[in-house]
């Protein structure tokens, strides 16, 4: 009965005019109409019904989403998401053995080291029942790192911070289609969170969130646990006075990132925080539910490094034109992509105007 | 290839020709891919999506080029003659009568990477742009900058700047802000041979007759247009909505006449007839509805929307104030319900004609009454909308549940197409002539108005390169 309903959903979309096709960012950096949603529908349902021949021409643009949700904020169905039927064409791939040859690395670097970057130092310190979720896009990431540091430390905040070694949400094996492997990984964070007794964790990156609020749910794990974005960390210990900031007199520019926009509803609370820290906020063109994947998100970058690239470099480009005196995100993966502007993450801006007392 | 094709096989194009193509835009613009070919094979001509869910398709490319600028386009164009190679060229593939389907194979020229916003000229309002941007990206970049195109159709979301110049295309604020001939200044265009031109943007000129009308509505078969420059207005100051419940067409199409006399020009003006009224907005039963939405400076808003009140009020007209025009605002790029009923087997399609204001009524009720009496219809319906001083667009929508879909859709094309030229009006308004309108033209044209449409084609595209099948036979 499901499958009817999904197929009738699929069906909708393959027939639609491409009304969120604006939105794409893919197709807006490449021009190619084969990966708007509503062509990519038409390929998965012709797969479905063996209308295709070209199996590895159909898998490549399975891998060729950046799986940013745009399509979904756009459309006109109600309770659909094209990137669930992506994720089953990804899923296929990989059970087919048909993956990019570039998601495969990717899939063997994690395997060897329990996260997708290679060997790593575990990350342990603090104490209490509220954890900090280094992800692993964080994880290099010394400003950040010190940034958080220095907050909790004034906030006087007990806080628990973990990550690092193989401590990975999984999120890598999710988009590689690798399903089995991502249960394991969603099993290994359910036991690293348990074990730290944790009843609160705070996460940096909004894909990871992704994974733990939503994904671990679709493949049966569960985790009885509260967790908020740095976003609504910071935006909550700034309302309750527990830390306080001085006012700057500049520009900034915020660079909305997709899954946080999409998936999570997180728009205005970055542009509160700037607003105490007193910025004047230049919008660039696509913001908000508007805003357009750096890239860097697993959904493009596991498969299709070029075409990573090319929405990178389109999003540089429409930031550059706001020239703004600062350029801010909240997801460390947004942070590292676009260092072409000079990016920060939104939590060093308010470490940096932090008053220290 | 597993795939249906209704109207021909894939004719591939000269591997000569691919490898010279290739040195031109790059390997990774050149595909010949299933992927590819399936997802160029159709724009939104109704009748073909409703195929196409069974794996018909009507016709696949042999490769699909995709250049950046117009430098490109230029030496594809070349090697096109060189090698006899037909080229389609595909914008958003919004179109609606199949003027993006490859007919007979060949190549498509995939125009969407040229999708930028160039400038923006604030003291003469007007804006250029690469053709292949979509049309809400393009109010986007203008809206960020306090301006608008004020061009807003049904397909904002999906059709390109590009695709409104080939088709004539028209937005739903048209009665101020014009259908898209009144809005290109000028624009860049590669002919057929690969020679190109660039009319410049000026507010009118006295040069000949306009090069500029060859390609407004060109449909791709005369050149290709590569940017545009377009007015601009500023974002309105004030709006004002209003609506009004009538108990004929031919009431609410007399008051809406005489507004336009008196001098007033709302942006939005619709009439929506006893079927649509209902469908829209629920509790209105057997009654004609009509809205307006009146946009600008406050003044000249507040001056036009009491005009329209008092004429509304002195011939009939039942206020109904803003909810309808706000229900109209939410539902107008709604198009989810095709989809859903032509998974059950339905054949959906809208079809948009023009008359003289003496003519209107009349063509609204003969076009429902013959498509009604077609075999296998379920629902006509209509409203009129892009008011002129002289006349309006009357846009049909219809559904039908036939034993033989092709035979109930022909049939009421046709019926449709016939009521209109029996009433004086012309068979398109905006949506263009493509591939399947493309059998009425005589009937509209006259056989020496084909026959120069031929010889055009002719003069420009001597070898037939550009858009084969459509708008007009190639002129070989």
């Amino acid at each position: 009965m499901e499958d009817k309903r999904e197929t009738e959903q699929l069906t909708n979309c393959a027939l639609c005019a491409n009304m969120c096709k604006h939105s794409c960012p893919t197709y807006l950096a490449t021009g190619k109409e084969t990966i708007t949603p509503q062509k990519i529908a038409r390929l998965i349902l012709y797969e479905k019904k063996s209308f295709i021949d070209d199996k590895s021409s159909f898998f490549d643009v399975m891998f060729q989403s950046a799986m940013c949700g745009a399509c979904k904020a756009h459309c006109i169905y109600d309770n659909y998401d094209l990137r669930k039927f992506i994720q089953k064409g990804r899923s296929k791939a990989f059970k087919e053995g048909m993956l990019p040859d570039e998601t495969r690395q990717r899939i063997e670097t994690f395997m060897s080291f329990g996260n997708p970057y290679g060997e790593r130092q575990l990350i342990q310190k603090g104490t209490g029942d509220i954890g900090y979720f280094v992800s692993c896009s964080a994880y290099n990431d010394q400003q950040l790192l010190k940034a958080i540091d220095k907050i909790i430390t004034v906030s006087k905040g007990q806080v628990h911070q973990f990550g690092g070694a193989d401590i990975c949400c999984g999120a890598p094996l999710y988009y590689a289609g690798d399903t089995n492997g991502f249960k394991q990984a969603a099993e290994k964070m359910k036991g690293e969170i348990k074990k730290r007794k944790l009843r609160k964790v705070i996460v940096d990156c909004p894909n990871c969130m992704k994974m733990l609020t939503e994904m671990y749910h679709e493949v049966g794990i569960d985790l009885d646990v509260e967790f908020v974005h740095t976003t609504q960390f910071l935006n909550d210990i700034l309302k309750e006075g527990k830390i306080k900031v001085n006012r700057a007199n500049t520009t900034a520019t915020f660079h909305d990132p997709c899954i946080l926009v999409n998936d999570m509803g997180i728009t205005t609370i970055p542009r509160d925080i700037l607003g105490v820290l007193g910025f004047e906020i230049i919008e660039p063109v696509y913001s908000r539910e508007d805003t357009h994947c750096c890239g860097g998100v697993c959904g493009a970058r596991i498969g299709d490094c070029s075409l990573s690239d090319k929405l990178r470099l389109m999003r540089i480009s429409e930031l550059k034109q706001t020239d703004a005196d600062v350029y801010l995100s909240a997801c460390p993966t947004c942070k590292a992509v676009l260092s072409d502007v000079g990016m920060k993450d939104i939590t060093e801006l308010v470490a940096e105007q932090m008053i220290n007392d | 290839m597993k795939v249906k094709t209704f109207m021909s096989r894939i004719q591939g194009a000269p591997s000569e020709f691919i490898e010279k193509v290739k040195y031109i835009v790059g390997e990774e613009n050149v595909s010949e891919k299933e992927c590819d070919l399936i997802s160029y094979s159709l724009d939104y001509w109704l009748y073909g999506v409703y195929l196409s869910q069974y794996g018909n398709l009507p016709s696949l490319p042999g490769v699909v080029i995709s250049p950046q600028n117009h430098d490109e386009i230029q030496g594809i164009l070349k090697h096109a003659n060189e090698y006899k190679v037909p080229i389609t060229p595909f914008g958003g593939g919004s179109g609606v009568l199949g003027g993006t389907i490859p007919t007979e194979g060949g190549a498509i020229l995939n125009l969407q990477r040229m999708n930028k916003f160039i400038s923006l000229d604030e003291i003469s309002l007007v804006a250029e742009f690469e053709a292949g941007i979509i049309g809400a990206n393009l109010e986007r970049e203008l809206n960020h900058r306090g301006y608008s195109m004020g061009n807003i159709p049904q397909s904002l979301y999906c059709s390109t700047l590009g695709g409104w110049i080939s088709t004539r295309a028209v937005g739903q604020f048209s009665t101020k802000y014009g259908k898209i001939e009144d809005m290109v200044l000028g624009m860049e265009v590669v002919l057929p041979d690969g020679n190109f031109i660039d009319i410049k943007p000026v507010p009118r000129r006295s040069t000949g007759p306009s090069l500029k009308d060859l390609f407004l509505g060109g449909e791709g078969s005369l050149g290709i247009v590569t940017q545009a420059v377009v007015s601009v207005h500023p974002l309105p100051e004030g709006t004002v909505k209003q609506s009004f419940i009538f108990h004929s067409i031919e009431a609410a199409l007399g008051v809406v006449r005489r507004i336009l006399r008196g001098d007033a020009r709302p942006a939005v003006v619709r009439i929506f007839d006893e079927a649509e009224t209902e469908r829209y907005f629920g509790e209105i039963k057997d009654k004609v509805t009509v809205i307006f939405i009146s946009e600008g400076d406050s003044d000249y808003v507040a001056l036009g929307s009491s005009v329209i009140k008092r004429i509304a009020q002195e011939n009939g007209g039942e206020p109904l104030g803003e909810e309808p025009v706000n229900i109209w605002l939410k539902k107008r790029f709604d198009i989810g319900l095709g989809p859903v009923i032509m998974q059950q087997g339905a054949i959906v399609d809208t079809i948009e004609v023009v008359s003289l204001f003496k003519d209107a009524a009349n063509l609204y009720n003969d076009m429902i009454e013959s498509m009604k009496e077609v075999d296998g219809a379920l629902s006509v319906s209509g409203h009129f909308s892009h008011f002129y001083p002289e006349g309006a667009c009357l846009y049909i929508t219809f559904a039908g549940f036939p034993k033989d879909p092709f035979r109930y859709y022909q049939d009421t094309w046709t019926a449709a197409m016939e009521a209109t030229l029996r009433n004086n009006g012309s068979i398109s308004h905006h949506h263009g002539i493509g591939y399947w309108r493309r059998q009425y033209m005589q009937q509209e044209l006259g056989a020496h108005g084909v026959e120069l449409l031929k010889r055009i084609k002719f003069a420009l595209d001597p070898n037939g390169i550009l858009n084969r099948g459509k708008l007009i036979e190639d002129g070989r």
